[in-house]
């Protein structure tokens, strides 16, 4: 176990840094001089004006978030930013890399098969059990008599520098879940929309091809006899930091984007809760991190999981890859061992080194260590995740801190020679300059032994300050990697895998309950906003009237009780006389943080990212804009009734977006019907309720009531050409609850309720859609009583209670449309880890 | 000696249970000195699906999924197991225990290395270092400082049953000095490995010796935990019963080891469903041969 000797041997001067673009003679090198030459045509300011266009291009895109962060979510995302110049790789130094990552991720799997099965390795002094035995990525539940399925990784990340001699070399594996591939994807995608004549200046292979053989490599992971295999990527989902790559993923992939809670496990087999009952699951694509994957036999406290998946991957009913295990793989101080390993696993050199690294646990590697701290970076040993710690750039004290726990516990340390990295140009405030970076590549496996590399990568430059570390720079600016194409004829065919012919599928049961649910109450929330941008609008108009008649002040004592009823102002505002003071003291006070209206805005951006791989990336940029837009209003209409009035009108467009958008781009299928209906049930709710209000007036005072009704309903003009000025009670409560052709009306709402119920039950006699019909004729039955009446407007005065009943009956339904379909059986709790204690 | 072993452990649950998956470290260990005669597990509701595999640790391992609506559900181990575990080597020949502790940081000890790691449940406990190393003169023999440790421990630390639960941190059984066999057994191991030495976590059960001309009270067993120490490449390990303070020999019955309570748990499980819930055990470790004299 002495690691590589050459790691201990006497420092050499560095040479200044390899610069990417220029060689030792400051000529462009020739796999730049097609890019350089394009970037040279540009006009001034060019390449300025290129790199604000993509920054606008990923915040449009929605790579940053729709709204606001959650309050309390603590991390606020960042929008995600790519340089415009590529980083470049030629054609031959590309072949070698890709050869070389294959030989590490082969080696990765067959090291992991060991160290979950026989552990030879351990037992022949070739791996350190510390590294395994102390890792808290070593999962000993995934251990099992049987070796693991190879490979086990299937996709391999290599964070790689560029040493000032022009070797590249591994920083670090990234063997459990490696991200990336989504984004680096993306800044391609990007970048050919900015620069597009770029690609006119040299041969850039294309990134589409990987996806085809990753979706064929995943296919074929299937377990044996399955014929259609249906794949999902098991995500943490919406508040997660990766989750953009996850939604770019599951669309570029064609799988289903799941979390744990979408799962479930029947008989060694894993199903996805739809709509319409359990569909098998055969292969999923992991981005739970592995310990967190099943709460039956590893973290018992994650609800990120789903119990009894070890137990179907060992039954062999699903695939799951990565290995729930392979983060053990990315252990920093293993790179100490790999040429050994190489030579012993495989029985050849290793091809693409690690970035020196010694295992402190060896006594001869602390000394070394210790003697010259400044030349290493200082890692755990175990951890791959861990940030270095650079002793070069240490404070004395922090140092002799580090130093100490060092002597303490060498084992838990690795440490990683303090390697300057290569630069390219990149653009700064000056134009272009070379900046330092560290860069990312993929290999996948291709299911007969050897891995692909993905012609491209994901390049971070090292910002400002910024010291190199064992992963990937957290903030800073990335760049797209051009693999340049010897071969001007790279032509690349179909997938190899043939697929048999896809089952055409159109039924809206494929859509997972937790989808569902949550465009069920994306719906009730837009349409929720809405009705307070209306109640607010009213109230405004008769605030600004200079004089108050007794008729604005029964319409205002009504609008006050329907905006108590939505939450939006506190009870006692309601109760108090409504030219006094209180209510446009409450008025500014609705769209001030943490009060509703900010809630449901809140809600709203968390459900629009929960469902963002359901929208496309128009309906998308749609929403962000004009959420943006009312969220920035209402910021500001704490000021006055002026600025809250702009407030509402910007959430009424709002409003009225994202029902234009779903109407013209979703699919009627299960996704859409789910967010209409929950647009449906909150209107019908509302209108019943605020109807109620609105009439709630002793009798003379009637008509204000039905005034009132008509607005709220937006109906006047429709009343108008069809009444004319005469308000009458039979009219005005047919226009706003019974009228099947009024989008306002109540029954609009319930028997749209009615018709996509039975879309959803698949039959047209559901139960659900039974129950919307007969609150539909209730209504109907309402109006019929008072047209009927001999005192039709003593009669529509009673109605108030039975319309709070009937708003009340609304919420019923919607309750027994939640426990019908959206996964709310009770969250899993972990039982027994600690209970029954041996107490003898 | 010959044993029948019953344990049966019940959860009721405040609201049903509709899906339930439970992982059981239930099944008796056949090991040199135990020979399982015959071991079954029953469930009631009956599970749809029952596997069974052996563990990292070699452990029997049994995971049960039900998906019937229960309120209620009770596992019970029978079985009749003969354990005579060889005695442990005479403890003044064993190696002096910083022998021992540099073999399982060298390659020969990489097995036993493992559970000289520090785990949750048994951390590295400054205290419970400090508390062992008095037991720990320089060149002891192993054994003999084991055998000090445990004795001081069986000394020093009161049974008391229900002043900890299972996620009581030895810290705080440190301070106290009570608890029950659990806290005793991760007190020792963490004491040990605070000193570079291998120990793991025992979990079986021990027989109850009925007071003479007393009938042996029924259910009133419990689950038991002790320490497996490791003496080093030539002797292996050794078992100890910190809270009897004896070397296990032929009362014990093993059901298997980890690195703490938590690799072991005899019954764990996820739940969908369920509400709060209450949990009841009980143990008969019944020697056969008794039954034959009455």
């Amino acid at each position: 176990m002495t690691p590589d000797s050459a790691a201990l041997a006497a420092p050499v001067p560095l040479p200044p840094f390899w610069d990417e673009m220029v060689d030792g003679r400051g000529s462009i090198r020739p796999h730049w001089r097609g890019i350089v030459g394009m970037l040279a045509s540009l006009p001034q300011g060019g390449l300025a004006d290129r790199a604000r266009r993509l920054d606008r291009a990923f915040e449009e895109e929605g790579v940053v978030t729709i709204l606001p962060a959650d309050p309390g979510q603590g991390h606020v995302q960042r929008p995600w930013r790519c340089d415009p110049v590529p980083m470049v790789l030629p054609a031959a130094e590309f072949a070698a890399l890709e050869a070389g990552l294959s030989q590490r991720a082969a080696l990765l799997s067959e090291i992991l098969a060991d160290l979950y099965g026989p552990q030879r390795l351990l037992a022949a002094g070739l791996i350190p059990p510390a590294l395994v035995y102390g890792n808290p990525g070593f999962l000993r539940a995934c251990r099992a008599p049987s070796p693991p399925l190879r490979p086990i990784v299937h996709l391999l990340a290599a964070d790689l520098v560029r040493t000032p001699q022009g070797q590249w070399q591994v920083l670090a594996d990234r063997a459990g879940a490696p991200n990336g591939v989504g984004f680096a994807r993306e800044n391609r995608r990007m970048v050919a929309r900015v620069m597009p004549e770029a690609f006119r200046s040299v041969q850039v292979r294309q990134l589409r091809p990987f996806f085809d053989h990753w979706v064929d490599s995943l296919q074929r992971a299937a377990p044996s006899g399955a014929e259609n295999p249906r794949l999902a990527l098991l995500t943490q989902g919406a508040a997660h930091e990766t989750w953009f790559e996850h939604v770019f993923l599951s669309r570029e992939l064609g799988c289903a984007l799941v979390e744990g809670a979408d799962l479930t496990t029947r008989d060694g087999q894993v199903f996805l809760k739809t709509l319409k009952g359990l569909q098998r699951v055969h292969v999923l694509l992991r981005r739970v991190e592995g310990r967190l994957t099943d709460p039956l036999e590893l973290a018992s406290d994650s609800t990120l999981g789903v119990p009894g998946l070890l137990d179907a991957m060992r039954a062999g009913g699903v695939r799951v890859v990565n290995d729930p295990g392979s983060h053990l793989a990315e252990a920093p101080a293993l790179a100490a061992f790999l040429p050994k390993l190489a030579e012993h696993v495989l029985g050849e050199r290793l091809r693409l080194a690690s970035v020196p690294t010694l295992w402190l646990g060896d006594a001869a590697s602390a000394a070394a260590v210790l003697a010259a701290p400044e030349r290493w970076m200082i890692r755990s040993a175990v951890d791959g995740a861990a940030p270095a710690q650079h002793p070069s750039v240490m404070g004395e004290r922090a140092r002799a801190a580090l130093l100490e726990r060092i002597r303490a516990t060498p084992a838990a340390f690795a440490a990683t020679e303090a390697v300057r990295p290569s630069a390219a140009p990149a653009l700064g405030e000056k134009g272009l300059a070379p900046k330092e970076m560290v860069l990312r590549l993929f290999a996948l496996a291709d299911g007969a032994g050897t891995w692909r590399a993905m012609p491209g990568g994901l390049a971070r430059l090292i910002g400002e300050g910024e010291r190199l570390t064992g992963r990937l720079p957290k903030a800073g600016i990335a760049k797209d990697v051009w693999v340049l194409s010897e071969d001007r004829a790279d032509i690349v065919g179909p997938a190899a895998f043939a697929l048999p012919p896809l089952a055409i599928r159109r039924a809206s049961g494929e859509l997972p309950s937790r989808v569902a649910d949550d465009l069920y109450w994306l719906g009730r929330y837009v349409e929720r906003l809405e009705n307070a941008a209306r109640l607010l609008r009213a109230v405004i108009l008769r605030l600004s009237r200079g004089w108050l008649l007794p008729r604005d002040l029964a319409e205002l004592r009504a609008l006050a009780a329907c905006l108590a009823d939505a939450g939006i102002v506190a009870p006692e505002v309601a109760a108090a006389a409504p030219d006094g003071p209180a209510l446009p003291r409450a008025m500014l006070d609705v769209c001030r943080p943490a009060r509703p209206v900010a809630q449901v805005f809140d809600h709203v951006g968390r459900l629009t990212r929960g469902v963002r791989d359901r929208l496309t990336a128009d309906m998308w940029v749609t929403m962000m804009h004009l959420a943006a837009e009312a969220r920035e209003r209402s910021a500001a209409a704490c000021q006055g009734l002026e600025e809250l009035n702009e407030a509402a009108a910007a959430i009424m467009r709002f409003s009225a977006g994202v029902a234009g958008i779903a109407a013209e781009n979703m699919v009627r299928g299960g996704g859409w019907l789910f967010l209409d209906l929950g647009r449906r049930i909150e209107r019908a709710a509302h209108t019943a309720r605020d109807i109620g209000r609105a009439l709630d007036q002793p009798l003379p005072r009637v008509e204000a009531g039905l005034r009132l009704a008509v607005e709220l309903c937006d109906s006047a003009i429709t009343y108008r050409s069809r009444y004319l000025s005469v308000l009458q009670p039979a009219p005005v409560l047919d226009l706003v609850l019974a009228d099947p052709t009024n989008p306002r009306s109540f029954a609009y709402q319930l028997d749209a309720v009615e018709r996509r119920l039975a879309e959803v039950q698949g039959a047209p006699e559901g139960d659900l859609a039974r129950s919307a019909g007969s609150l539909r004729a209730e209504a109907e039955a309402m109006v019929e009583a008072v047209s009927v009446a001999r005192e039709p407007a003593a009669e529509a005065v009673l109605l108030p209670a039975q319309l709070a009943a009937l708003s009340h009956q609304v919420g019923v339904l919607s309750d027994a449309i939640a426990r019908r379909y959206f996964s709310h059986v009770p969250a899993a709790q972990a039982v027994g880890v600690g209970e029954e204690q041996a107490a003898g | 000696m010959r044993y029948r072993v019953t344990h049966a452990t019940t959860y009721s649950y405040g609201e049903v249970v509709d899906l339930a998956s439970h992982m059981l470290h239930l099944t008796p260990r056949p090991l040199p000195g135990q020979v399982v005669l015959a071991a079954s597990l029953s469930a009631d509701p009956a599970p749809v699906r029952v596997t069974s595999g052996a563990d990292h640790f070699g452990n029997l391992v049994t995971w049960m999924f039900v998906e019937t609506p229960h309120d209620r559900f009770t596992v019970t181990l029978r079985a009749e197991v003969e354990a005579e575990f060889a005695p442990p080597p005479p403890a003044e020949a064993t190696l002096p225990w910083e022998q021992v502790s540099a073999a399982a940081s060298r390659a020969e000890g990489w097995r036993a290395a493992e559970f000289a790691w520090p785990s949750a449940m048994a951390p590295a406990d400054p205290g419970a270092g400090a508390y062992a190393r008095a037991s720990f003169a320089p060149g002891r023999p192993v054994l003999v400082a084991l055998l000090d440790l445990q004795a001081r421990i069986r000394r020093d630390f009161a049974f008391r049953p229900g002043v900890t639960t299972v996620s009581t941190p030895i810290a705080q059984v440190l301070a106290s000095r009570a608890g029950v066999c659990q806290d005793f057994a991760h007190v020792m191991i963490a004491g040990l490995r605070a000193l570079g030495l291998p120990a793991r976590y025992v979990s079986g059960y021990v027989r109850t010796r009925p007071r003479p001309g007393q009938p042996r009270r029924q259910g009133a067993d419990q689950s038991h935990a002790w320490v497996g120490a490791w003496l080093g490449p030539e002797h292996g390990w050794v078992d100890l019963d910190p809270t009897n303070d004896i070397v296990v020999r032929d009362e014990h019955v093993v059901l298997g080891w980890g690195r703490d309570y938590a690799d072991v748990s005899p019954l764990r499980g996820v739940l969908l469903g369920g509400g709060a819930h209450a949990l009841s055990v009980a143990v008969d470790l019944d020697p056969m041969q008794e039954e034959f004299a009455t």
